[in-house]
């Protein structure tokens, strides 16, 4: 997608050309016919389980059996739980630390590698290479690398006169550890998304600046957080969804623990179904975990649409 | 660009001119600290498996594997499914982007709402009644089953991604084909759709990672060990051999090696940026 032109320049065009044409029922046949398999796929695949899990969260069943109808309880527990606000809290901790500890790092490198100079290219796509590389397989290099008090960071620390570092034995430790392997894991994420946002600001503007006497702090406070603030708070969102949503990184890395101090609200949500064959209450968690997300999200999206940035 | 006006040679990290080796150090070891522990599973996936007298980097390692784990049938599953998703994920999210795309009105406010929200929800909400499903049509332990899976956790942001290339398409080029006499869906295919192969491609790619990378599908739905695909049996192997890091490294390897390799040669034609300006547009 390199053909890709800057953000202001679709904007601009797109409704100007919509408007041109007039609407015509052969033109909207065909266009619900186009969107009809994706529309059948998410009914059949996603909304419907959606509207089953609704409805599962209502009773107290098994795994294959809805069980009797027990109204909010299953949420009304969820909510009494001290281990859900704790998994709530470190969900909030391990997506705080995805959003903004991978958008900083994932920005620096974009900013990195936004001139051009020798090997730039090459670094472009291993800088990448942590977002390709299967969670399974990185969270096993992790485990290699800390799991035990004689693998290689322990050892390091112990050499350095850090003492015993207990990276994953250690409840503290251990949230630190997951909330760096998330950052990881997802800065080529931001990196790629800030890329594409600093591409579509005209050179011009800094050229002016430049020539206004604007410093490089200046420069980024002034031109390039305004002009890419669109692009941030939407990776934000999607980010902020992909972290709250990752069950994987948590389960591979700790499985939650030591003493649940890294369980998240999905981990927790995973646990309730298939460990402890409820999964009343694993949707129940799961739907008010997806309900605070949508929250946020629309909150953010109305607010990108007010502001109308860059 | 190219200034004349000669102000300060300000070269920072703004600075939209050519910058020098300076920068490529910096790069370099950025890289090398990100990359580390990636490097750690090639050092050991190529270090002798037993002790020998072989002292440099061997394959002996991979010899093994290949010989005494299931790696080939797992590999085999993997990359049926992940084929498999990839082509109904373009299939499905082609025409459906150009609805996002060219489609104005309540209706289709509607439907992109509609993807937007099924996507927020998390995966472990689809799997109960899903499984209860595809246990009534007998797609529990089938690589078709899991499959579908992906394809219905692609799709959203599939969507997103055509359309954002979509709209990079302009629309002047399909009015000229429908004034020839072409209709919307021809308009669709032969000016639009065969003008978007990069597009098309970077919605693959993006498909064929997330099905070839995932853990918690697989995880739930595969049950006997002639299904398993790559994570499930890295995973059931890793927990095996706990101690003898060599051969679980190099399955690691098999398993990062096809995402890799089509990165190295598709990544000019993957971006994802385009997808936010087709998010909130609407």
């Amino acid at each position: 997608m390199q053909a890709t032109g800057t953000l202001a320049d679709r904007q601009s065009r797109r409704p100007a050309e919509a408007r041109r044409r007039r609407p015509d029922l052969g033109r909207a046949m065909t266009l619900a016919g186009l969107a009809m398999p994706a529309i059948v796929l998410m009914t059949v695949v996603n909304a419907y389980p959606v509207v089953y899990a609704g409805i599962q969260a209502l009773h107290d069943g098994d795994l294959l059996n809805l069980g009797s109808f027990v109204g909010l309880a299953n949420f009304r527990d969820a909510l009494t739980d001290p281990l859900f606000w704790w998994s709530a809290r470190f969900t909030v901790i391990f997506s705080l630390c995805g959003v903004f500890g991978s958008w900083l790092v994932g920005f620096a490198l974009a900013l990195l590698l936004k001139p051009e100079f020798p090997g730039k290219s090459s670094f472009k796509i291993l800088l990448l290479l942590p977002w390709i590389v299967p969670i399974v397989v990185s969270s096993m290099s992790w485990n290699w690398l800390t799991a035990t008090p004689t693998s290689l960071l322990p050892v390091l620390a112990q050499d350095l006169g850090f003492g015993r570092v207990m990276f994953l034995a250690d409840p503290t430790m251990a949230m630190i550890t997951v909330c760096l392997f998330k950052i990881r894991i997802s800065y080529p994420f931001m990196m790629m998304m800030m890329s594409a946002a600093l591409e579509g600001i005209e050179p011009n503007l800094y050229e002016a600046a430049r020539v206004d006497g604007a410093n490089s702090r200046q420069q980024l406070r002034y031109i390039v957080l305004p002009m890419t603030a669109r692009s941030t708070y939407i990776a934000w969102i999607l980010m902020a969804m992909f972290s709250v949503n990752d069950f994987a990184t948590i389960y591979l890395l700790t499985g939650g623990g030591p003493v649940d101090s890294t369980t998240s609200l999905i981990v927790l949500a995973y646990r309730s179904v298939f460990q402890d064959f409820r999964p009343g209450y694993g949707v129940a968690i799961s739907f008010l975990m997806t309900g605070a997300l949508v929250t946020l999200s629309i909150i953010l999206f109305r607010q990108i649409r007010r502001a109308n940035i860059a | 660009m190219t200034t004349p006006i000669a102000t300060a040679p300000a070269r920072n990290s703004l600075d939209p001119r050519r910058a020098g080796f300076g920068r490529t150090l910096a790069a370099a070891i950025v890289t090398l600290v990100l990359l580390g522990p990636i490097i750690v599973v090639f050092w050991l996936a190529l270090r002798p498996r037993l002790y020998t007298d072989i002292t440099g980097p061997t394959l002996e390692t991979f010899g093994y594997i290949f010989a005494n784990t299931d790696i080939l049938l797992w590999l085999k599953n993997s990359a049926m499914v992940s084929a498999l998703a990839t082509i109904v994920s373009v299939i499905v999210a082609a025409p459906a982007g150009y609805v996002l795309s060219r489609g104005r009105g309540g209706a289709v406010s509607v439907y992109s709402l509609f993807i937007f929200v099924v996507q927020s929800f998390p995966v472990v909400v689809f799997v109960i009644p899903l499984f209860i499903m595809f246990a009534a049509v007998g797609l529990v332990d089938s690589l078709g089953g899991v499959a579908i899976i992906y394809v219905a956790s692609s799709i959203a942001v599939a969507c997103w991604m055509m359309s954002a290339y979509f709209d990079t398409i302009p629309v002047t080029l399909e009015e000229a084909a429908w004034i020839d006499g072409c209709s919307v869906f021809g308009g669709f295919v032969r000016i639009v759709l065969r003008n978007s192969l990069p597009g098309v491609l970077s919605t693959a790619i993006y498909a064929f990672l997330l099905a070839w990378n995932d853990y918690l599908v697989a995880l739930v739905f595969l049950r006997s060990d002639d299904r398993f695909t790559l994570p499930i049996g890295l995973q059931t192997f890793f927990q095996q051999n706990q101690t003898d890091w060599g051969p679980v490294m190099a399955c690691a390897v098999v398993m990062l090696a096809p995402p890799v390799v089509i990165f190295a040669f598709l990544n000019r034609f993957f971006s994802i940026g385009g997808i936010g300006g087709s998010l909130a547009g609407r």
